[in-house]
């Protein structure tokens, strides 16, 4: 009798690994929690907006609060100042168009700096150029945005637009007037730098996790480096790499200070060349919330949730693709070890 | 055909390690050679030098001398030393993201090989004189990894064959294998040896007696004893050539 009693699990045990349950649930289950909140939050601030507008929405080129002083007008059962209109396409398009630039960009100059990292340099210049690469990443944008208007810009205007200009004729996009650097080019660029750290990291680590002897299989046969990082790194690595670059073009869809700085901050106009000025939808909203509280209607708000609630979706869709890639190509190679907690 | 290997002092360190001390010996063209010897005796070393392998890990060195027929080995680009000296590895190493006829392709194709038909009669090539044909013919298009294990040492031999190297280097490559996938890669070798140099590096003695026309004894990685198999499993001169290969130590 004596014996079972002292192995039983002691009362305090017992509500301590209660507690230690509920807690870690509690956690785990926080992130959904706020993903649902926040998007439903921006959903129903952005529902009159969208009502407003309907799918011009999406479609429309006009961003115009109306006149915020003057008369109100009423229209699908919503109120908002005349002459109001929400058209968010031109930032869609430099979202998109900005952050696509940046990631061609990115995507090759990471994949050679982790190649370099993991296999070409060792000791104490590996690890100073891994600190370079992570002290990039910790870069204030607004350091870059400064950077990006006073070094970039200029550079953009003067030398590399001018450059690329000679190549308009075969490539219509690559035309003139280049304009005063402040724009899609520049803001393309200011985001791979901020980019390249996470593909850069990211692949690095993968490369590094490639098993030796598949590698050695690949440089005994006589193939070059660039050879077995091409057909054998590559292939092994590739879910991963597109989980990075996913990763990489939501931060570059998501950021905000440093295009709100070098964009040119266009209004009403879809970019026409690689040079002209752009605006994301993040900037836009960083942009103009002030002056948006003007609006006794809210109109303007509504509408800048509208564009907060594009951003999100458009962000969330492109990890849930990226997960979907993976996943295909995976299968479902996981196996559930372990202990249960 | 094989080419004959001269090496010439040859030391290698693994940082400030010493792993091989000065190893002089003649590798004879068309024939298998067997290196035997104790568990960190520098065999392996010695096999990653000849294809230039071992300087590709950090920290390792190489100093002497290596001919393969009439050229430098170190004088080489080592790309090139590798596309003539090919090696089979301990653990096989299929690429596992590919089919099992682009195992064999992958190499061909990128030394310019691009016509399908020079391309499948290659594989098909390698394949067979890999012994592993009859039984993949009707799944080419399988990934490597659906092979057992020693169909997927066969398969990184017929990758090795497609180059139509001079000379084949085998690192323990049965060690990992059942005795019956053991046989038919030994029956193999035996197949190979009159058109290649082979050198097989092997913790088991028996099979260096069955595959090798000559053995080399090596220990802390000194090269102690080289001759013909028979000879130095029978009469070994050196007392601790005798030792091993009567299983007294190692």
């Amino acid at each position: 009798m004596g014996m079972r009693t002292m192995k039983r699990m002691p009362a305090n045990a017992k509500i301590a690994n209660r507690l230690f349950v509920a807690a870690a649930g509690l956690s785990a289950s926080s992130p959904i929690l706020f993903l649902l909140l926040i998007t439903g939050i921006v959903l129903v601030q952005s529902i009159p907006a969208l009502r407003w507008m309907g799918w011009h929405f999406l479609t429309g080129i006009t961003w115009n609060m109306g006149s915020v002083y003057g008369a109100m007008t009423v229209k699908n059962g919503v109120t908002a100042p005349a002459g109001a209109s929400y058209g968010a396409l031109p930032f869609i398009v430099g979202t998109l168009a900005s952050s696509a630039i940046a990631l061609v960009i990115a995507i090759p100059i990471s994949l050679g700096t982790a190649m370099i990292l993991a296999y070409r340099v060792r000791g104490v210049v590996k690890s100073a150029l891994s600190i370079v690469v992570e002290l990039l990443a910790g870069v204030p944008s607004v350091v870059l945005g400064l950077w990006g208007v006073v070094v970039l810009a200029p550079w953009v205007s003067s030398a590399l637009g001018p450059f690329l200009t000679h190549f308009g004729p075969a490539i219509p996009f690559l035309k003139g007037p280049v304009g005063t650097g402040m724009g899609l080019l520049t803001s393309g660029l200011v985001l791979a730098l901020m980019v390249i750290p996470i593909i850069t990291a990211t692949t690095r680590d993968l490369l590094e996790r490639v098993p030796l002897h598949y590698r050695e299989g690949g440089v005994a046969l006589g193939m070059t480096n660039w050879e077995v990082v091409r057909h054998i790194c590559l292939p092994h690595i590739r879910d991963g790499m597109i989980g990075s670059i996913a990763l990489g073009w939501g931060r570059a869809m998501g950021e905000t200070m440093a295009v709100l700085m070098v964009s040119g901050s266009a209004v009403n106009m879809l970019p026409h060349n690689l040079y002209s000025p752009i605006s994301t939808m993040a900037a836009v909203i960083a942009d103009q919330l002030d002056s948006a509280m003007t609006d006794a209607s809210h109109m303007a708000v509504h509408a800048l949730s509208a564009l907060a609630l594009v951003l999100l979706m458009l962000t969330l869709l492109t990890n849930l693709a990226a997960r979907l890639l993976v996943n295909r190509s995976r299968g479902s190679r996981r196996i559930d070890l372990g202990v249960r907690v | 055909m094989g080419k004959s290997i001269a090496v010439e002092n040859l030391r290698a360190w693994y940082g400030d390690q010493l792993t091989l001390k000065g190893i002089d010996m003649e590798l004879e063209a068309n024939r298998a050679t067997a290196i035997i010897g104790p568990s960190g005796c520098g065999k392996s070393t010695f096999i990653r030098c000849l294809n230039r392998l071992h300087e590709t890990v950090p920290h390792s060195r190489v100093e002497g001398e290596i001919r393969l027929g009439d050229e430098d080995l170190y004088r080489m680009d080592p790309v090139d030393v590798r596309r003539v000296v090919g090696m089979v590895f301990q653990k096989a190493n299929p690429f596992p993201m590919m089919s099992i006829f682009d195992n064999v392709a992958l190499a061909l194709r990128l030394n310019g090989i691009r016509r399908k038909r020079e391309l499948f009669e290659r594989v098909e090539k390698s394949l067979r004189m890999a012994a592993l044909w009859d039984e993949v013919k009707d799944r080419l298009r399988d990934p490597a990894t659906a092979l057992s294990g020693g169909q997927q040492q066969r398969l990184c031999i017929a990758r090795a064959l497609a180059m139509e190297p001079d000379v084949l280097l085998m690192d323990e490559p049965t060690s990992a294998l059942d005795p019956g996938s053991t046989l038919r890669v030994e029956e193999l070798i035996e197949a190979l040896k009159s058109s290649y140099t082979i050198v097989i590096v092997t913790h088991n003695m028996q099979q260096a007696a069955r595959v090798a026309d000559r053995t080399a004894f090596f220990l802390n990685g000194e090269l102690i004893e080289y001759g013909d198999t028979a000879t130095l499993f029978t009469k070994p001169a050196d007392p601790r050539t005798e030792a091993y290969v009567t299983g007294r130590f190692g």
